[in-house]
């Protein structure tokens, strides 16, 4: 009698070892509908910033008011990473009735833009060939991984409500649902919240607009989702549908939907062309900013100034000017003087503005800007910052601790622009 | 059967003369009237809806089951066992004519029973609070889907009884049990967050099991793979207690 006991317990105890062992990997080892939903979006996003020479992404979203179109918008993004050439059809419907169409184009070296209200081309030509990627993969960047973690935390039970149907071909569908029973309390709180708060602001910005203002009874009320993986297991379209539902100051039922849409279309087989500029209205720009290394730095040699000006029986007088006086310049450091000029009638407020040499080296990887140290005539040294705006002509000036100006009266900014005559 | 009958209705006596019982009930009621007025207020306050008359017992099943059923399921538990060791009152219980195997199953079935009559009873009154004080958003599904939730719960809320009952069984201090237990729920939690991935073989997340019978697509295989992690881990834990108490001197 003993030995059976300790045996029946002995094989208990084994037996739920090993049923738990063996679920348990099972369940490690599969794959939930949110995992291949996961892998689907990374799968297409990491071939499209790699793998495919070409492709068009069409987004589209809609807001609807029981029905009813509130805002519309759609874009459609061809890209040629052979080319690193863009072009960007946008067009859509706000809120107060108004529609938009925009066309871009954008390629190593020329930027193009026109819009159906303005139909001049703006060109913008670079100076020099930007390595821009056309797409970038944002589960390239640091954060990524860490973000990732943090949704699957958030996301929590409701990754069962992903479901994958597979196609005899060997493509998927991936579909998720959520109604208000199943969507936890807490989270359709914030939810719901949060939007109403952004619906409400947004409306309050727009006059004569035809969104309503929802105050009571607010709740998000399903949220649905759909993606159709191809048999390479790139995601060829994903839609989403979110619909808010609650009452406007009159108790009318309003339930607002949001519909957006995107779909990955002609991989490898998309063209992206340059518009044809001839005949056109054309306005064109060259560009010079996102260079970091300046060719010709000399052409800041001399002198820059501002005004300082103060409020005197209801008007502004200028007083006097502020001088930096760049004597020296070259790829690594710059040297020179700063000072001011009063008016004769205003010297009693020279006092309270220094005057020093500095010498600033520039900062590794950014050829325009610096850190400076001089030391004023009273003894006391003096910290700031320079920085040279070839895109503005103007040289930005800053002294860290600068006291005196407001307690003064005087009023003067840190852009400084170079005397010409 | 008979000898064991006798054991049960013992010990769902001595739970029952428990002042801990009627605790339970009371801030069961108290979680149902505090979370009513607080949809009450964010509805007034914030303009959102917050809950209708389905979803405020889903409301309340989610915080309950993640914090006063498994705190009283270890209060009783504890004190079934542990208050029995410390008070020698375990010995009064083991004279009689009744096997160690049937005392414990006894034990366990009184805690499982305690645990469902809290879940009825937390279950008919957020039902009732659920369709006075909110919009009615009910339908035959979701209602259906809401009290199938409540009873599912069960099952994982057993599971806890049985591996708190083996640390009484352990530890001979209530105190040293009920210590070990909170922190082993607080590090499963964090632990389910931090290994996602993995968060499904906690018994921390298996008490959210219930939403798995909410899906629309009813995923049976997760269920069923679900079922079988606890039923195993329940099958073990409930030998292992056994074992030790079965060893037991008093």
């Amino acid at each position: 009698m003993k030995f059976k006991k300790k045996s029946v317990m002995l094989v208990s105890f084994t037996v739920g070892t090993l049923l738990l062992a063996t679920t348990a990997l099972a369940d490690i080892a599969s794959k939930s509908g949110y995992d291949e939903l996961k892998g689907a979006i990374k799968l297409t996003t990491e071939q499209a910033s790699e793998k495919f020479d070409s492709f068009t992404l069409d987004y589209s979203m809609a807001l609807k008011d029981n029905g009813k179109t509130l805002e519309s918008s759609n874009e459609t993004l061809k890209v040629d990473r052979t080319k690193d050439a863009s072009e960007n059809i946008s067009s859509g419907l706000s809120a107060n009735g108004d529609k938009r169409s925009s066309q871009s184009y954008s390629d190593k070296t020329t930027m193009i833009r026109v819009s159906e209200s303005d139909p001049t081309y703006y060109v913008t030509e670079f100076t020099k060939e930007r390595k821009d990627e056309a797409f970038n993969n944002p589960f390239k960047e640091e954060e990524a991984a860490d973000i990732e973690k943090i949704v699957d935390a958030v996301v929590g039970s409701l990754k069962d409500h992903v479901v994958v149907t597979e196609n005899p071909d060997g493509s998927k569908a991936i579909t998720g649902s959520l109604t208000e029973v199943q969507i936890p309390s807490l989270v359709n709180a914030v939810a719901s919240f949060q939007l109403k708060q952004e619906f409400n602001n947004q409306n309050n910005n727009q006059n004569n607009s035809k969104m309503p203002r929802l105050t009571k009874d607010v709740f998000v009320k399903e949220v649905k989702g759909s993606a159709k993986v191809n048999a390479d297991g790139v995601m060829e379209s994903i839609l989403g549908t979110a619909v808010l539902s609650g009452k406007d100051e009159q108790g009318t039922v309003h339930e607002i939907s949001l519909e957006a849409l995107v779909k990955v279309m002609d991989i490898n087989t998309t063209t992206v062309t340059k518009p044809d500029l001839t005949g056109k209205k054309v306005v064109k720009d060259i560009a010079r900013y996102g260079d970091a290394e300046m060719s010709n730095p000399e052409k800041f040699v001399g002198k820059f100034k501002n005004d300082i000006i103060i409020e005197k029986d209801n008007k502004f007088i200028k007083v006097g000017e502020r001088f930096v006086d760049i004597t020296q310049i070259d790829g690594k450091s710059v040297t020179g003087r700063y000072y001011s000029e009063f008016k004769p009638e205003f010297e009693e407020y020279a006092a309270s503005l220094s005057d020093f040499k500095f010498e600033a080296k520039f900062e590794q990887d950014q050829k325009t800007s610096a850190n400076f140290e001089g030391t004023n005539d009273s003894g006391d040294k003096v910290r700031g910052h320079i920085y040279l705006s070839e895109y503005e002509g103007q040289v930005n000036f800053n002294i860290d601790n600068f006291n005196g100006s407001f307690g003064s009266g005087l009023m003067f900014n840190s852009s400084f622009s170079p005397v010409l005559d | 059967m008979a000898v064991f009958q006798a054991a049960l209705l013992n010990e769902l006596e001595k739970l029952y003369k428990k002042k801990k019982v009627l605790v339970a009930i009371l801030l069961s009621l108290a979680v149902i009237v505090i979370g009513q007025l607080v949809i009450v207020g964010v509805r007034s306050g914030f303009g959102l809806r917050g809950t209708g008359s389905v979803e405020f017992p889903m409301l309340v099943l989610s915080v309950v089951v993640n914090t006063i059923l498994p705190l009283f399921t270890a209060l009783v538990a504890i004190d079934s066992f542990s208050g029995e060791f410390t008070q020698n009152s375990m010995r009064i219980t083991l004279t009689r004519p009744v096997s160690r195997f049937k005392i414990y199953t006894a034990k366990i079935t009184a805690i499982v029973l305690f645990i469902l009559g809290a879940l009825l009873l937390l279950l008919v009154f957020s039902l009732l609070a659920g369709f006075i004080f909110n919009t009615n958003s009910a339908t035959l599904d979701s209602l259906s889907r809401t009290v199938f939730s409540y009873f599912v719960s069960l099952l994982p809320l057993t599971v806890l009884a049985l591996a708190i009952a083996l640390l009484a069984n352990i530890f001979k201090s209530g105190i040293a049990v009920f210590f070990v237990s909170i922190l082993t729920f607080l590090a499963l939690k964090v632990l389910g967050v931090l290994f996602s991935q993995y968060s499904s073989l906690f018994l921390t997340t298996q008490l959210d099991w219930y939403n798995l019978f909410l899906v629309n697509s009813f995923p049976m295989l997760k269920i069923l793979r679900q079922f079988l992690i606890m039923l195993g881990s329940g099958i073990m834990l409930f030998t292992a207690g056994f074992y030790i108490f079965d060893k037991k001197e008093f």
